[in-house]
C-alpha cells in the first residue's frame, strides 16, 4: 500500500488552454518518473483555443485548428484523462476528490485551472445566478465553447443581425472576426467609447471610428435593460435611452467570473477568484494550487486573458518539477519570495486580434502629456491615417502604452513594456519604426569611400578606371575588381558608365 | 620565407574559404617584384560564375606569409617556442600519447577536427582517433556550425545534405525565404543567386540585424522581418499557424509524402500571429503577409512559376533550441508541399569550405564514415570491413565539441588534445573557459600554418599545408565534390596532415592502414562510405579531375556524365521520396519551453554575433592579410542610437560589453540597423575584443549546438585612453 503510494501524484481539475500549457510543461517530469498525473474534465473536448472562437463562429477558419494539444499524445505518455467528468466534492483531509461517476482520485499536490464562466447581465428575460452554468435563451449565447461558437455561425450563415454586448476587447474581436468575414456585427456598450477601461479618450474615438470603417457598426453609451423574444428566440435588445435594438441573436460578452464553487467547497479562500499567495499557493502546506482565470493571485484579481495564465502555467510548471511535494506531517517551509510567480500586470498586454485593425494597448494610459506628475507622456496622433501613440513612461519605463494603426511600434513596445525596458530619449524614434527603412546615404560619396564592399574597390578607383576607357562593368571588374563579387553594386558602376559616356 | 615559383604551372581549384568554394584559377605571379606567389581569378563556376570576394582575391597573400610556421614549435619552460625536427616532434606525440593512455585510460586522449579539412583529412582523422588512439574523444567545430540543420534534416527527411538541389536552382526562385543568414557578407557571390526572386519582389530575409542581405529586400525586392533575438521559433509557429488556419497548404502532398500533420496542427494551434506579435516585435500583420505570400507563390511553383525557397543560416541555427527551429522552418516548407519536388524546397547554407564532407566521415563523436552511425553493429561491421579490423576495436560514442572542451584536464576530462585546422580558443562558446582547460592539458598539440590563439596556448605545433600545395577533394554546400589541386611545392618545412597521422599511426603500432596519399585515402574512403547516407563509392577521382558535376550520394551503380554543365550522381534529392524506409517525410510537432530565462532583464542587451564580409572564421588566415585587416582591423560593436545615448555612448567610444562570463572592449558604431534591445559583435577577433568570451554554452539537447546568437550583457562606457 505504501509502496503503491511512493511516487507522487499530481490532479488537474480542468482542460483549458492554461491547464494545457501546464501539462506541456510537466512532461519531462512524467517521463521522468518525477510523478503520475491525472486531468478531470467537465468537457469531452479536449483543451481547444478560445481566443479563434470568433474566427469559427464567422467561418473563417474551422475547430480542427483550435485544439491545443493532442490528446493522443497526452495518453502516450502516460496522462490520466478523465474527461466529460464531474467534480462533486474535494477532502483536502484524506486528499481526494470525488467524481460524478462515484470514482475517487487521490493526489500529493493539487491544481485548480477550473476557468471562469461568462458574467450574465442582469437583465430582465436571462437567468443571471452568478453560480449557475448559463441557461440563455435561443439566440442569446457567450462565445465560450464551440457549442456557442456553431450556434452563432448558423445565425450568421442565415444573414442574421447579430448584437454584441459589452465593449471589452472579446466583444470587439468578436465584432471584427464577423465584419473581416464580410457579416454587418453591431457592438453594443455602455462607455463613451468601446475599451474604455482600457485606453483614453482621443484613443477610444480613434477605435470607435476606426471600427466603424472595418464595417462594425458602434452604439455606445448605451444602457440595456432586458430581451426581448419571440417565437424564433431572441428579437430585440431593450435600452432606456436607445430604444429597442432588433437583431437576431445577442452575443453577450460582459466578463468573465472565476469558477471557485468546488474551491469554496474545500474550505479555501475566494474572493474574485481562488485567493492564492504569490507562488499561486492556495493552502497553508503548499500542496494546493490555483492559476489563470480561476485564481486571484496575491490580490489580483483574473484578467481575464490567455497571456497571464500561460506565463503562470510555465511557472507553476517548473516549480511542480524543482520542488517535491511536501510530506504528509512536516512543517511546511518557506518558498523563496525570489521566485515567486510572474506579476499580472507586467503580462496584462491587449492586442486585437483583428486584420483591419491594428490596436494594442497596456498598463496605465489615462494621464495626458500636460499633466503635472511623476509621468512623462508622448503622443502622437494622426487620425486621418487611422495612427495613434501613447507612451506613459516613469525613468524611461513603461507604465503604459497605446497604439493604433502603428504595428511595428506597438509589437515592439510589448516587448519593452514586458521587459521594463529603458526607452530611447528621443520618443520620435519609436515612430520611425514602422517607416520603411530611409536610406541612410544622401551624402555625396567621396573618392576614397568604397564603392563595392566585395572588392574593397573605392569610388575614385571606380572613376579612375571609367575615366581609362572602361565602357562595361565587366570592363571595370576587370581594372579595379569593383562589382565582381555579389554583383549588388552593378547598378552604381552602370550610372557612372552612363554619365561618362557621351551620348 | 621563399616559394618555389617556378614548379607553378596554370591550375583551376577553389578558394580555400567558405562553402560555396568559388572556382578559382592560380598562373604564375607576373613579376618577381609580385607580393603574392600566384596570380588568383575568378573562374567560371557554377557557384561563382567568375565571380570572388575580397577575402578570395587576397588569399594568395596567406601562402608565402612572413608569418607562416615552417618548422615544428616545441614549447619552452618561459612559454617561448624552440624549432624541433619532425623526428623529435612525432617520438614525443607518440610517447606523450601512450602514457597518457597507459594512466588515465584511451579516452584522456581526444582529438579536435574541422569542417575546413578536405574529405580525406577529416575521414583519416575519424579513423586515427578509433584506430592508432583508440579514443571515443573526437569531435569538431562543425558542431558549432551544422549540427543543428544536420539534426533537423535527418529527423525531417531521413538525410542531411545542406542543399539538397544544386545553388543554381535559386537563379529561377520567385520567393526565397532566407532565414538568420547574411550572404551579402560571408558569401558575395551567393547574391547573384538571388537576383531573380528580387526581381520578382520575393527576397524575405529574417534577421534581427539590419545586415547587409537584408538591404537587399528594399526597394521592392521584398521585405525584412526583425525579431527579437531568441523568437526565430516562434515566429515560424506564427507563419506555420497561418498557414494551417487559412488552409494554405498543400494538402494532396501532406497525405503522399508525409507523415504527422495531426500532431502538427495541435502544436502550431496556440501560435496565431497577434500572440507571437508580442513576443517577437514582428507585426501580426507582416507574419499573415509572409505566409500569404509564400502560399501564392508556392501554388504558382506548380503551375509553372518560379521555384519558392526556404533556406536557414546560423542566425536561426546556433541556438539551444536551434534543432526545433530548423526544424519549424522545414515544417512551413512541407506544409507549403516544396522539399523533393521541382517547385522548391529547403535548404541550410553551409558555412566552412567542407563543412559538408566534413560532417559526412567521421570525425563527429557518434559518426563513422558515409554518414554512419557509430552504435549501429551494422554500420560498424561494415566499416571495420573496410579498415581490415574487428568491429570491436572502434569506440562508441564520444562526448559533443563544448563538453569536450569544457571538461578539459578535469577528472573526467582529456589530459591530451590533438587539434587539427580549428581556433577553439577563439570560436568556442565561454571561450575563457576553453582556454582555461587548454591549459590544464598535459599534453596539446596544434596542426596550423599559423600562430593562432590556440596554437600559441600548445606544447607542440606542426606547420601543415595550405590550400594550394595539397591535393584532395572538398564537398561544397550543395553536396557536390570538388577537386582541390596543388599548384605550388610547400616550404620545406611543412608536412601535410596525411602524412603526419600515418607517422603518427605507425608509432602507435595503429591496426589498420594510412597513407599520405590523397588518392589512395580517397579511394578508401568510396568503400568506407558505400552504402552509407553519403554514398561516395561510385565517384571517381578522373572524372573529378575532368570537372564532372557529381553530387552525392553517388553508388558505384550511376553511371557519369562528363558533358559540360550535365550533373552526376545525385544533383537533387528526394525527387523519388525521403530517406526513411517509407519515403515519408516527418512533420515534427515542436513545443518552445514554457518558461524563458530573464535575458531581457532591465539594464540587459540581447548580444547577437556574426561575420563580416572582410573576415573568416576566427580570422587566423584574414586577420594576417594586409588588405582585409586594413579594411576591418578590430572589433565594433554595433549598436542602436537610442540605446547609446541612454547608455551614454558615442560613436567611436570604447565599451566593456560584460555578463557574467566575462569582458569585451570594444568601439562603439552607431548604427539604426541594429534593434533598441540588441547589440552586435563580430567574432572574428582575439583577446579582449572577442566575442565568444560573452557567449553561452548552453546547447541543444539533440545536436549539443551552444547558445551562440543570443547572450545577455550590459553595457560600460570607457574613457578615451588607448
Amino acid at each position: 500500500m505504501t509502496q503503491h503510494h511512493k511516487l507522487e501524484r499530481i490532479l488537474i481539475i480542468g482542460f483549458g488552454p492554461v491547464a494545457a500549457s501546464l501539462i506541456e510543461g510537466l512532461l519531462p517530469g512524467l517521463e521522468a518518473g518525477l510523478f503520475s498525473l491525472d486531468v478531470i474534465s467537465a468537457e469531452q473536448h479536449a483543451a481547444y483555443n478560445r481566443v479563434l472562437l470568433a474566427e469559427v463562429a464567422s467561418g473563417a477558419t474551422t475547430a480542427e485548428h483550435l485544439a491545443m494539444i493532442d490528446p493522443l499524445r497526452l495518453l502516450a505518455a502516460g496522462v490520466g484523462l478523465h474527461l466529460g467528468a464531474s467534480v462533486t466534492r474535494v477532502d483536502r483531509s484524506r486528499r481526494q476528490v470525488h467524481l460524478g461517476s462515484g470514482q475517487t482520485l487521490g493526489y500529493e499536490r493539487l491544481i485548480f485551472a477550473t476557468g471562469a464562466r461568462p458574467v450574465v447581465p442582469t437583465l430582465n428575460g436571462l437567468d443571471f445566478s452568478p453560480h449557475a452554468e448559463a441557461n440563455l435563451p435561443a439566440g442569446v449565447m457567450a462565445l465560450r465553447t464551440l457549442e456557442d461558437a456553431m450556434a452563432l455561425n448558423r445565425v450568421l450563415n442565415s444573414g442574421g443581425r447579430v448584437l454584441i454586448l459589452g465593449g471589452g476587447i472579446l466583444g470587439i474581436e468578436a465584432a471584427l472576426a464577423m465584419a473581416e468575414a464580410g457579416h454587418r456585427p453591431v457592438l453594443v456598450h455602455h462607455g463613451h467609447a468601446p475599451l474604455g477601461r482600457s485606453v483614453d479618450s482621443d484613443g477610444g474615438i480613434l477605435l470607435a471610428r476606426s471600427l466603424r470603417a472595418a464595417g462594425v457598426e458602434v452604439i455606445s453609451g448605451v444602457r440595456a435593460t432586458a430581451v426581448r423574444r419571440d417565437a424564433d428566440g431572441f428579437s430585440a435588445l431593450v435600452t432606456e435611452d436607445h430604444g429597442e435594438i432588433t437583431g437576431d441573436a445577442l452575443l453577450l460578452s460582459c466578463g468573465v467570473r472565476a469558477r471557485t464553487e468546488l474551491a469554496a467547497g474545500c474550505g479555501l479562500k475566494v474572493g474574485r477568484g481562488i485567493k492564492t499567495n504569490e507562488h499561486l499557493v492556495a493552502d497553508t502546506e503548499n500542496r494546493v494550487f490555483a492559476l489563470g482565470d480561476c485564481a486571484e493571485v496575491a490580490g489580483a484579481a483574473p484578467s481575464g486573458l490567455l497571456a497571464p495564465g500561460w506565463a503562470q502555467a510555465g511557472w507553476l510548471a517548473d516549480f511542480l518539477l524543482t520542488h517535491r511535494a511536501p510530506a504528509p506531517d512536516l512543517a511546511t517551509t518557506a518558498l523563496d519570495p525570489a521566485s515567486a510567480a510572474p506579476l499580472v500586470e507586467r503580462t496584462n498586454v491587449l492586442m486585437l486580434k483583428g486584420q483591419s485593425l491594428e490596436l494594442v494597448v497596456a498598463g496605465n494610459v489615462m494621464a495626458g502629456p500636460w499633466d503635472e506628475g511623476q509621468e512623462r507622456v508622448s503622443v502622437f496622433a494622426d487620425p486621418q491615417a487611422g495612427r495613434y501613440l501613447k507612451l506613459v513612461t516613469e525613468h524611461d519605463v513603461l507604465t503604459g502604452f497605446l497604439a493604433i494603426g502603428l504595428p511595428r511600434t506597438g509589437a515592439e513596445m510589448v516587448l519593452a513594456f514586458e521587459r521594463g525596458t529603458v526607452l530611447p530619449e528621443d520618443r520620435s524614434a519609436l515612430l520611425r519604426l514602422d517607416d520603411p527603412a530611409a536610406p541612410d546615404s544622401l551624402v555625396v560619396p567621396s573618392a576614397d569611400d568604397q564603392l563595392c564592399r566585395c572588392s574593397g574597390a573605392t569610388h575614385g578607383q571606380v572613376a579612375h578606371a571609367v575615366t581609362d576607357g572602361c565602357t562595361t562593368v565587366a570592363e571595370v571588374g576587370a581594372a579595379c575588381r569593383a562589382g565582381t563579387g555579389c554583383g549588388g553594386c552593378r547598378e552604381t558602376i552602370e550610372a557612372m558608365l552612363r554619365v561618362s559616356i557621351p551620348v | 620565407m621563399t616559394l618555389t615559383v617556378e614548379s607553378l604551372k596554370t591550375t583551376d581549384t577553389h578558394c580555400p574559404y567558405c562553402a560555396l568554394q568559388c572556382g578559382i584559377t592560380l598562373d604564375p605571379s607576373p613579376g618577381a617584384e609580385a607580393r603574392e606567389p600566384v596570380l588568383l581569378s575568378g573562374r567560371d563556376f557554377e557557384t561563382n560564375r567568375g565571380a570572388l570576394c575580397r577575402k578570395g582575391y587576397s588569399a594568395g597573400n596567406l601562402l608565402n606569409h612572413p608569418e607562416r610556421i615552417s618548422t615544428p614549435l616545441r614549447r619552452r619552460t618561459d612559454g617561448g617556442f624552440d624549432p624541433v625536427s619532425w623526428e623529435d616532434a612525432l617520438d614525443e606525440i607518440a610517447q606523450q600519447a601512450t602514457r597518457i593512455r597507459t594512466q588515465h585510460g584511451a579516452d584522456a586522449v581526444a582529438v579536435f577536427g574541422a569542417g575546413g579539412l578536405t574529405n580525406e583529412k577529416a575521414y583519416q582523422l575519424g579513423k586515427f582517433a578509433r584506430l592508432a588512439l583508440g579514443t571515443s574523444r573526437i569531435d569538431y567545430n562543425g558542431r558549432f556550425c551544422m549540427s543543428s540543420a544536420a539534426a533537423a534534416g535527418n529527423r525531417a527527411f531521413g538525410l542531411d545534405r545542406g542543399l539538397p538541389f544544386p545553388l543554381a536552382d535559386l537563379d529561377n526562385a520567385s520567393m526565397i525565404l532566407l532565414l538568420g543568414s547574411n550572404v551579402a557578407e560571408t558569401m558575395p557571390p551567393f547574391v547573384r543567386h538571388l537576383r531573380n526572386a528580387r526581381d520578382c519582389g520575393g527576397l524575405v530575409v529574417v534577421d534581427p540585424r539590419r545586415s547587409l542581405t537584408a538591404e537587399l529586400c528594399a526597394e521592392g525586392s521584398g521585405w525584412h522581418l526583425q525579431p527579437t533575438p531568441g523568437t526565430d521559433l516562434e515566429l515560424l509557429l506564427g507563419l506555420a499557424h497561418v498557414l494551417l488556419s487559412e488552409n494554405l497548404i498543400d494538402e494532396d502532398y501532406l497525405s503522399t509524402r508525409t507523415l504527422g500533420l495531426a500532431s502538427l496542427r495541435a502544436s502550431v494551434n496556440p501560435w496565431w500571429p497577434e500572440r507571437v506579435a508580442t513576443i517577437t516585435g514582428v507585426p501580426a500583420s507582416e507574419i499573415r503577409r509572409t505566409a500569404r505570400a509564400l502560399a501564392a507563390a508556392a501554388s504558382e511553383a506548380k503551375t509553372g512559376g518560379g521555384p519558392v525557397y526556404i533556406l536557414t543560416g546560423r542566425g536561426v541555427e546556433q541556438h539551444a533550441n536551434g534543432t526545433d527551429t530548423t526544424t519549424a522552418a522545414i515544417n512551413i516548407a512541407l506544409l507549403l508541399g516544396l522539399p523533393g519536388t521541382l517547385g522548391g524546397g529547403f535548404g541550410t547554407i553551409t558555412g566552412q569550405g567542407n563543412g559538408q564532407g566534413g560532417r559526412e566521415h567521421g570525425q563527429k563523436s557518434d559518426q563513422l564514415p558515409g554518414y554512419r552511425k557509430i552504435t549501429d553493429p551494422s554500420h560498424r561491421a561494415h566499416v571495420a570491413k573496410v579498415w581490415g579490423i574487428d568491429p570491436e576495436i572502434i569506440p562508441g560514442p564520444g562526448i559533443p565539441a563544448t563538453e569536450l572542451l569544457h571538461t578539459l584536464g578535469t577528472a573526467d576530462g582529456a589530459k591530451m588534445l590533438l587539434v587539427h585546422g580549428s581556433n577553439p580558443a577563439l570560436s568556442s562558446p565561454d571561450a575563457s573557459k576553453v582556454i582555461a582547460g587548454l591549459r590544464r592539458l598535459d599534453f596539446l598539440v596544434v596542426c596550423d600554418f599559423f600562430l593562432s590563439e590556440t596554437a600559441a596556448e600548445a606544447d607542440l605545433v606542426l606547420p601543415v599545408l595550405q590550400w594550394a600545395e595539397e591535393e584532395g577533394t572538398m564537398t561544397n554546400l550543395e553536396g557536390r565534390v570538388l577537386r582541390r589541386r596543388a599548384a605550388l611545392r610547400p616550404p620545406a618545412g611543412a608536412r601535410s596532415e596525411l602524412w603526419i597521422l600515418t607517422e603518427l599511426a605507425k608509432r602507435l603500432d595503429a591496426p589498420g592502414s594510412f597513407s599520405a596519399d590523397a588518392r589512395e585515402v580517397f579511394e578508401e574512403l568510396r568503400l568506407a562510405s558505400a552504402g552509407g547516407l553519403a554514398d561516395y563509392s561510385g565517384i571517381d577521382w578522373d572524372d573529378l579531375d575532368q570537372g564532372a558535376a557529381i553530387y552525392w550520394p553517388c553508388p558505384s551503380s550511376k553511371t557519369l556524365n562528363h558533358t559540360p554543365g550535365k550533373r552526376s550522381g545525385t544533383p537533387r534529392l528526394f525527387l523519388d521520396g525521403f530517406a526513411y524506409p517509407d519515403a515519408l517525410a516527418r512533420l515534427i510537432p515542436l513545443y518552445p519551453g514554457t518558461s524563458r530565462p530573464a535575458l531581457h532583464a532591465p539594464g540587459k542587451l540581447a548580444l547577437v554575433t556574426g561575420r563580416l564580409l572582410e573576415h573568416y572564421q576566427s580570422g587566423t588566415q584574414t586577420r594576417r592579410v594586409a588588405e582585409l585587416n586594413a579594411a576591418a582591423p578590430e572589433a565594433r560593436l554595433e549598436i542602436h542610437p537610442g540605446t547609446a545615448r541612454a547608455h551614454g555612448i558615442r560613436d567611436g567610444q570604447r565599451v566593456a560589453v560584460r555578463n557574467e562570463r566575462g569582458e569585451v572592449v570594444a568601439r562603439a558604431t552607431l548604427s539604426t540597423a541594429v534593434r533598441l534591445d540588441t547589440v552586435f559583435l563580430p567574432f572574428h577577433f582575439a583577446g579582449e575584443q572577442n566575442a565568444n568570451l560573452l557567449t553561452d554554452s548552453t546547447v541543444d539537447p539533440i545536436s549539443a549546438m551552444p547558445e551562440f546568437k543570443n547572450a545577455s550583457v550590459s553595457l560600460h562606457p570607457l574613457g578615451d585612453e588607448s
